[in-house]
């Protein structure tokens, strides 16, 4: 509890970066651990970019001008008090006056705890546990972490480089899946496939193009192999292959995000479907465009209103003397189960 | 009253309020205009939803009819149809501008249909453009004619003058009165294109389409194919009709001759010359079979093919479709010009080619040849030499117990080892890619792996055996990172070469994977 007493106090020190590195790391690896802190945390942040963003009142002229005149008979006559004698206090009194101080406070504090609270008088209960509610742990300086994912924000914060990322798929015990990479120390979240945090995090390493494709590829195959099972997969997780599919320069990888989003009609947004447009127009890759018009294909036979893009994009597909056969053909189902609205 | 009779009064007010209660309304306004327009001015007709009909004649003046009938299922949907659905008359004699004006965000509980009957002098131009109708009819125009449509039945009925249509869905019907003078160019996705023309009729036809037919009762001269696209003469030739629709059938008839005679142009071009496209020709066919005993042949333009079992030899030959061989027991010959393929048990050589798709192959018992211009190749058990070439995507296989050679210009290979074999030839090169090799403890090899890359900090050669030297110089702006040496006192050489990637052997203790005997 006195941490996080002293880490609450450092909160608005951390927002306005004035704290020290080492206070800095402290007070972030506290937040990480403690739940409480966590939310505290949180509202802060919220506050602040309230704050940064409420626009700047000017004061009204009149209320200046009042507060100026009010000011300023007294600022005047504080200026011209300028012939104020010095308390010296004598030498032999000096070490009486130390003492009589301690003895105060002493006897205050004392009075304070004693008198001053008042006593409960607990009525007797026959012990029963209900509960057990584990203590805070310390932090404790450890080659890895493991942090449920309900405990850490779902913002992810700057471009932290993250490395060797690795999925365990979910328990069959609790459902409870997990994302372990390398930052400054080894960490594991786990949580459940639709928690916010592990929804970013996935999005963080779907779209991170900082690291290699190998990590995205595999982490593709992880979220198609997780999220087939969930009803309905965050919206998040499609935007991220989608600009995947749109970004990857690796060809691979881009087949595999394509791939993964027909299988994930339900979390398609706008954005996802135009990305699937935008491929099928101009990807290089003949798989790429075979799987996008694929994907839409199956939009089509869903029911789901294409708009007048999509409907002239399939069009032009399906009469494209160059383009592949296979691609043509299915552009031309696409559009035989469309019902113009 | 009688019980019975009660009963049945009783039933009848019951069904009628449910008819009542399910109904809904619809209503009808009717809006007729006129105006003058030039003999060679244009008519413009923008109509999403509902039938457009528009007849020549003669005179100087377009006559309009409209009626707008709108479905709703209760008065207040009725009455914000009403409001939002607007018609709109502009332009001056030159062109006739007329529209439908529906608003941006339609709401769903109610339709629409506007039907539109234009009169129009014969010589002017007609432009038509439609989502959704029962029919477009245009008759008796000598100007030319444009129609855009999305869905519907289309008839052209004695337009003398210039025509081009583009339907996606529906049928297109030309019907002229005299024999054509003028150019025709018809174009659709998923609809049948029927031309009836008069039997001395004289007409440069062509015609293409990938997944019907091109069917005539005439007798075409000088009939060719270059590649699915038809050309011939009706009579001596004169003015182009150019038919295409996609996935529909195209048919040309002589007036008053038995459509059930039409013969087919793919089936029946005399003096073809055989070319490798063909395949497009050949009609479409959907196989699904169990089992196949003796050699399994299809050769369609476009199929989807299921075999659970070919005893014997398989040979396909597809222009498009989705093909799936559960085991072949001879060889194997698979070429699709597009379409994933999905093969299980190879006895026999494999030889399998795709335009664009994954390859999947369970067991390549005799090893083969497998590639495809963009996809993935994953190939389970590759028990003789395999080549396998990918134009992008990743190439996986996961166990070879002969020499490998895989190739792709973009995507990750990842070989591994049959644990059995203490040394294999490999190869394996990627233009943009990572390589892994996985391979037993005691694989013996003489390795030459090199990286090419512009950011040598972040690719890496990295190996679980010892013995390598690995040496890094500057080519041009780029890093050759050059990994040779033997490896468990060598063996066959393995090569890989990887651009803008990492280089992974490594030594793992694999468990083999076991193919069951087939029982023939």
């Amino acid at each position: 509890m006195f941490d996080c007493d002293a880490m609450r106090e450092n909160m608005p020190l951390l927002l306005t970066e004035s704290l020290d590195p080492v206070q800095r790391e402290q007070t972030h690896q506290h937040i990480e651990t403690c739940p409480i802190c966590v939310a505290e945390w949180s509202a802060y942040k919220e506050t602040w970019l309230i704050l940064d963003k409420l626009p700047e009142v000017a004061v009204p002229p009149r209320v200046k001008q009042r507060f100026l005149a009010e000011i300023s008979p007294a600022m005047a006559q504080a200026m011209a008090q300028t012939n104020v004698v010095p308390f010296r206090r004598g030498r032999t009194m000096r070490w009486l006056a130390q003492a009589a101080a301690v003895v105060i406070v002493g006897s205050s504090a004392f009075y304070a705890g004693h008198r001053i609270a008042p006593r409960t008088q607990l009525i007797p209960t026959q012990a029963q546990v209900t509960a057990i509610q584990p203590a805070t742990p310390y932090y404790s300086i450890a080659e890895s972490r493991v942090l449920p994912a309900a405990s850490i924000s779902p913002q992810i914060e700057g471009r932290p480089d993250i490395q060797n990322v690795q999925f365990s798929d979910a328990s069959p015990l609790n459902q409870q899946i997990g994302v372990s990479f390398d930052i400054t120390s080894h960490v594991t979240v786990t949580g459940r496939p639709t928690d916010k945090s592990m929804v970013r995090l996935l999005r963080y390493v779907l779209e991170n193009e900082d690291r290699e494709s190998p990590s995205r590829s595999r982490a593709i195959d992880w979220v198609r192999a997780t999220y087939a099972n969930v009803g309905n997969p965050d919206p998040e997780i499609t935007e991220a292959l989608a600009n995947v599919l749109r970004n990857d320069q690796h060809q691979g990888v881009r087949i595999k995000a394509a791939d993964t989003l027909q299988s994930m009609q339900s979390a398609m947004t706008d954005g996802t479907r135009d990305a699937l447009v935008e491929a099928l127009k101009n990807d290089p890759n003949p798989a790429v465009r075979l799987k996008a018009v694929e994907a839409l294909a199956k939009l089509a036979r869903s029911g789901v209103a294409l708009d007048p893009d999509m409907v002239d994009t399939l069009r032009r597909k399906a009469s494209q003397n160059d383009e592949n056969v296979y691609v043509r053909v299915k552009a031309a189902e696409a559009l035989s189960s469309i019902q113009p609205r | 009253m009688r019980p019975i009779l009660r009963i049945s009064l009783a039933a009848v007010a019951l069904l009628s309020a449910t008819q009542l209660l399910g109904a809904s309304f619809a209503t009808s306004t009717r809006v007729v205009r006129e105006f003058p327009i030039d003999p060679a001015g244009s008519v413009w007709i923008d109509n999403p939803f509902g039938s457009v009909d528009v007849i020549g004649g003669e005179g100087h003046m377009v006559s309009v009819t409209v009626d707008r009938v709108i479905t709703a299922p209760d008065a207040t949907s009725m009455k914000a149809a009403s409001d939002n659905i607007g018609l709109s008359f502009e332009g001056d004699t030159k062109v006739r501008l007329m529209r439908t004006l529906l608003p941006p965000g339609r709401n769903a509980r109610w339709t629409v249909a506007v039907n539109y009957v234009v009169r129009i002098p014969r010589s002017v131009n007609v432009k038509i453009g439609s989502k959704l109708a029962e029919h477009i009819r245009v008759a008796h125009v000598n100007g030319s004619v444009t129609v855009n449509g999305f869905s519907g039945t289309l008839i052209m009925e004695g337009v003398n003058g210039a025509s081009a249509v583009n339907m996606v869905n529906g049928r297109i019907i030309y019907d002229y009165a005299q024999q054509p003078v003028s150019k025709a160019q018809v174009q659709a996705v998923n609809a049948d294109i029927d031309i009836y023309l008069p039997p001395a009729s004289n007409v440069s036809w062509v015609a293409n389409t990938l997944n019907g037919d091109i069917l005539t009762t005439f007798n075409v001269r000088l009939p060719r194919f270059s590649g699915t696209i038809f050309h011939g003469l009706i009579g001596k030739g004169g003015p182009t009709i150019n038919t295409e629709t996609m996935m529909g059938r195209v048919l040309v008839l002589a007036k008053g001759s038995n459509p059930n005679q039409a013969q087919s142009m793919r089936q029946n071009s005399a003096n073809h010359q055989p070319v490798p496209s063909d395949v497009m020709l050949q009609p479409k066919q959907i196989i699904q079979l169990p089992y196949f005993i003796g050699d399994f042949t299809s050769v369609a333009s476009i199929a989807d093919v299921t075999v659970g079992e070919v005893r014997g030899n398989a040979r396909i030959e597809t222009g498009a479709g989705e093909v799936e061989l559960g085991a072949v027991f001879g060889q194997c010959n698979v070429t699709s010009l597009g379409g994933p393929l999905n093969l299980g048990d190879i006895m026999g050589a494999l030889f399998a080619h795709t335009g664009a798709g994954d390859i999947i192959v369970r067991a390549a018992r005799m090893g083969g040849q497998v590639t495809t211009d963009g996809g993935l190749i994953r190939v389970i058990v590759a028990g003789g030499p395999m080549t396998l070439r990918s134009g992008g995507g990743d190439i996986i296989v996961r166990q070879f117990s002969a020499a490998m050679d895989a190739e792709t210009t973009s995507g990750d290979i990842t070989l591994t080892g049959d644990p059995h074999q203490r040394t294999l030839k490999v190869t394996a090169r990627t233009l943009q890619g990572n390589i892994i090799l996985n391979v037993s403890p005691r694989f013996g090899a003489d390795i030459d792996a090199t990286i090419l890359t512009t950011d040598p900090e972040v690719n890496e050669l990295t190996t679980d055996f010892k013995g390598l030297t690995v040496r890094r110089e500057q080519v041009g702006n780029k890093t050759r990172i050059h990994a040779t040496g033997k490896i468990n006192g060598g063996g066959e050489r393995v090569e890989l070469y990887a651009e803008e990637g990492d280089i992974q052997i490594s030594s793992q203790n694999i468990t083999p994977i076991k193919l069951a005997t087939p029982k023939r």
